[in-house]
């Protein structure tokens, strides 16, 4: 189990030496039992912070503002940031770095093994009607705290579904890791969700994800939230292309626009098809855009879809080494053809 | 007109309204939706994602529709919104509110007639809260009652093995003629438990936004605070605060084209969101509310002290969804309450 | 390009979008053209540098656009005019054809093939054997955008 007061001490010692300009960490929220992300930058602050089963949020996110925010006011840091990362959050680095989007000596990870619990996930719980003001990991379970007292309850009946299926728990690039390494500790086998939806025939396939398309809002919560989503501009934002006072209204007229703005079945489609293509070989499977989605579309099932190719038919791993290919940019000489006539 | 309605009538009820579509919250998928419902409902709900303000003001809508013909005048063609009547059920106090403000707006200098046409069809039949329906509910610190009829057409009152049920406006008062011998008069005994439900429903505990008078003028003063980028580290700038919140409605108007010679399409309106980075992008490609900071500011001067001075009221209802939904912590009434002690 | 109308059952033309590549699949087609095969007049061909340069996009928006079925043409492996560009290809389209067969798409309606410039007969070939199996499959109305 790992020793909150170790996050702290870390932290602490680490701001008070100087050694990095930030601590990205987890902080109590003042909604209800949550936890929220936090960035501390002195050492008094390190007291703030916490680690317990709704410390679900990838933290690399962070990473990526932080970045921006250096380049935006031009500012340059001789220090690395530090990060407290769990397995999925140190895959999705990993794979911020394998693109060069900021180099490895300037990210400091502090691993943080969720052993063998993983995180809650929310939904689950609520399913199961309970509120609770407080919750802790205790070896294979979840303590919440309740009008009703203290409940247990085993960590597999409310654990987020990628965490049940997850490889590697343990961040494996890291500076230093706390807690134990329960690699393997899998009590689903890999794409378990993934597989189950397959099993459904195209006519269902639809009906299913027609309703899932015609719900999305485009509040774009699951690309605000995913690390790998960095563009400055993305390609489903039609209004973000620059005009001048010279641009004619027929060039306007005709100015290629993938996605419109409606969120009508189509226009959705299109935008979650896009995203997750783009997303190929590079999603390590946080769930974080499953879980901001405020309308429940299960994005995980076609991000983990895009996973099972990359590794079945092309033998590719996201985020397995900072020095890797990447999937698309990248082809062996066995990948499957069969389907070309 | 004031009347009772037993619990195992509601379905009938809903039957008679046969010139409306009715439409009442449905646990799909996880989240409670207003869904179309023929013939029955229930209303066993906390509240739904979505506020009702789709109803009059929906994620898009169709102005008119252009075509050019190279050498001629646009021709263009107003789209009217289909004539349809709605009955919304399960509607909470708060998003009752919200249609105040929402009314406030559209038909404020400029009368909008897109919102107009839908609105003068839309009526609210509203579930009051015998208990807060969540754990981020404040209506009470924003002027509102978890008992508040403002905006709707009918109240309904849960009492237990019966709703009573009361008329609002002329609107509602047809609703409930429809539904004529299935409602029975309200006795004495009736109203006393009306009375005791709206009074413990009143005492309950919520949060609280701490000093709401004094709220618009810190706010003022706190435009240049670097709380705002400290409060807003955690924002993601996705949208869901904004698109979830019964009284937003700033909208983005484009030309969505169907055809490209002879030119033809759609000239649309869409919800936009102030906390998108792009919301205040210029042309020139200079941003005024270029960092997160600067736009979580808008939203909340927007609510608290914008929407004040120019109209009197608080926009904020206190429904929560802003606090529940921010997969990041980012809350409202403890950003407001932070201001109001930090600042000036 | 003009709109046209969906066909009733009876008479419908599948629509096809074909993305060749300029110097391979681009120049058969025009091959089969000059050698004067009959083949239907059912794709509208769009001509890109390589397949590799395909992007996602291309694909979904034909099919938004209400397009019945998409083709991607281009060099066989090993001779691609930019060396690997049809080796990427080859990764990309194969993972947008599972995701469009994973929300239930039908499979049929979106295939790849390697057409050398010399294979006039061939593209024909692929063009007649697409529209026959888009036929029963009738209209695309799951990706097509309602245009009202």
């Amino acid at each position: 189990m790992i020793n909150l007061q170790d996050i702290r001490d870390t932290a602490r010692n680490m701001l008070a030496k100087n050694e990095v300009r930030g601590v990205i960490g987890y902080r109590r929220s003042t909604n209800g039992m949550l936890a929220e992300p936090v960035i501390i930058t002195s050492p008094e602050q390190a007291d703030e912070l916490i680690w317990d089963p709704t410390c679900f949020h990838n933290l690399s996110l962070y990473l990526v503002e932080d970045r921006k925010f250096l380049a935006h006011t031009r500012a340059k840091s001789d220090k690395p940031i530090a990060i407290i990362a769990k397995g999925c959050d140190a895959r999705s680095t990993v794979v911020l770095m394998q693109e060069n989007y900021f180099e490895r000596k300037d990210v400091y990870i502090i691993g943080a093994s969720c052993e063998g619990t993983g995180v809650v996930d929310e939904r689950k719980l609520a399913r199961k009607g309970i509120v609770a003001t407080n919750s802790a990991f205790d070896g294979d379970d979840f303590v919440f705290t309740t009008a009703q007292g203290e409940q247990r309850i085993p960590a597999r009946e409310v654990m987020a579904d990628r965490c049940l299926e997850c490889r590697e728990p343990f961040p494996k690039e890291h500076n230093i890791a706390l807690g134990e390494n329960k690699t393997g500790r899998q009590l689903e086998a890999p794409f378990t969700a993934l597989k189950r939806f397959e099993e459904l025939d195209p006519a269902a396939r639809w009906e299913f994800w027609d309703r899932q398309f015609e719900r999305c809002i485009r509040c774009f919560a699951c690309r605000s939230v995913c690390p790998m989503c960095y563009c400055d501009e993305c390609v489903v934002d039609s209004t973000s292309f620059p005009v001048t006072g010279q641009t004619t209204a027929e060039e306007k007229a005709n100015r290629v626009r993938w996605v419109e703005r409606s969120a009508t079945r189509a226009e959705n489609m299109t935008y979650h098809m896009t995203r997750v293509l783009h997303l190929a070989g590079r999603c390590v499977d946080c769930n974080e855009c499953e879980r901001v989605c405020p309308v429940n579309i299960p994005l995980r099932l076609l991000n983990n879809k895009m996973e099972r190719e990359a590794r079945e038919q092309f033998g590719y791993e996201p985020g397995a080494s900072i020095g890797g290919p990447s999937l698309t940019a990248s082809f062996l000489d066995t990948d499957p053809g069969k389907f070309i006539r | 007109m004031e009347k009772i309605l037993a619990k195992n009538k509601l379905d009938e009820w809903v039957a008679a309204l046969s010139d409306y579509q009715v439409s009442a919250p449905i646990m799909e998928d996880d989240i409670w939706s207003y869904k179309p419902v023929k013939g029955t409902a229930q209303l066993d709900h906390s509240n739904t994602v979505q506020p009702p303000k789709g109803f009059s003001f929906p994620q898009r809508e169709v102005f008119f529709s252009f075509e050019q013909i190279k050498g001629e005048p646009p021709r263009l063609t107003p789209v009217q919104p289909k004539a349809q009547r709605h009955a919304v059920f399960g509607v909470r106090p708060c998003d009752g509110a919200g249609a105040v403000r929402m009314d406030t707006v559209f038909n404020d200098q400029f009368q909008d007639n897109f919102y107009q046409a839908r609105r003068s069809n839309v009526a609210y039949v509203g579930l009051a809260c015998n208990k807060p329906q969540g754990v981020n509910c404040f209506c009470q610190s924003v002027g509102g009652s978890p008992v508040s009829s403002a905006g709707m057409d009918v109240l309904m009152t849960d009492l237990g093995d019966r709703y009573f049920v009361a008329a609002v406006t002329d609107t509602g008062k047809a609703l409930m003629t429809a539904g004529g011998k299935l409602f029975s008069e309200a006795s004495a005994d009736d109203q006393k438990k009306l009375k005791q439900t709206h009074a413990d429903a009143l005492a309950q505990p919520q949060r609280a936004i701490k000093n709401l008078d004094a709220v618009p003028a810190k706010l003022k003063a706190s435009f240049n605070s670097p709380m705002w980028e400290e409060l807003a580290r955690a924002c993601i700038g996705c949208g869901a605060c904004t698109f979830l919140c019964p009284t937003c409605h700033c909208f983005d108007i484009n030309d969505e084209n169907t055809s490209a010679s002879p030119l033809r399409g759609n000239r649309v309106r869409t919800w936009d969101n102030c906390q998108f980075p792009d919301f205040t992008m210029h042309t020139s490609g200079h941003n005024p509310r270029e960092n997160q900071g600067a736009r979580l500011r808008q939203r909340v001067s927007h609510k608290f002290q914008y929407f004040h001075e120019n109209f009197g009221m608080p926009q904020c209802t206190g429904c929560g969804r802003c606090i529940t939904e921010c997969s990041v912590g980012v809350d409202i009434v403890n950003v407001v309450n932070k201001v109001t002690e930090h600042v000036g | 390009m003009s709109e046209q109308q969906a066909e009733t059952t009876t008479d419908y033309e599948p629509r096809i979008v074909a993305f060749l590549c300029k110097w391979c699949s681009s120049a058969g087609s025009d091959l089969a053209g000059v050698s004067r095969i009959q083949y239907p007049a059912n794709a509208t061909p769009i001509t890109v540098p390589c397949t590799g340069s395909i992007s996602p996009n291309y694909i979904l928006s034909a099919l938004k656009k209400g397009a019945d079925g998409v083709l991607v043409s281009g060099c066989h492996i090993g001779d691609c005019h930019y060396i690997e560009g049809n080796f990427l290809a080859r990764r990309k389209i194969h993972l947008v054809k599972e995701l469009l067969g994973f929300v239930g798409v039908e499979q049929d309606r979106f295939r790849m093939s390697w057409v050398s410039a010399a294979e006039g007969a061939k593209y024909s070939q692929v063009i007649k054997d697409f529209v026959d199996d888009l036929r029963p499959l009738g209209p695309q109305t799951k990706v097509k955008a309602d245009r009202s």
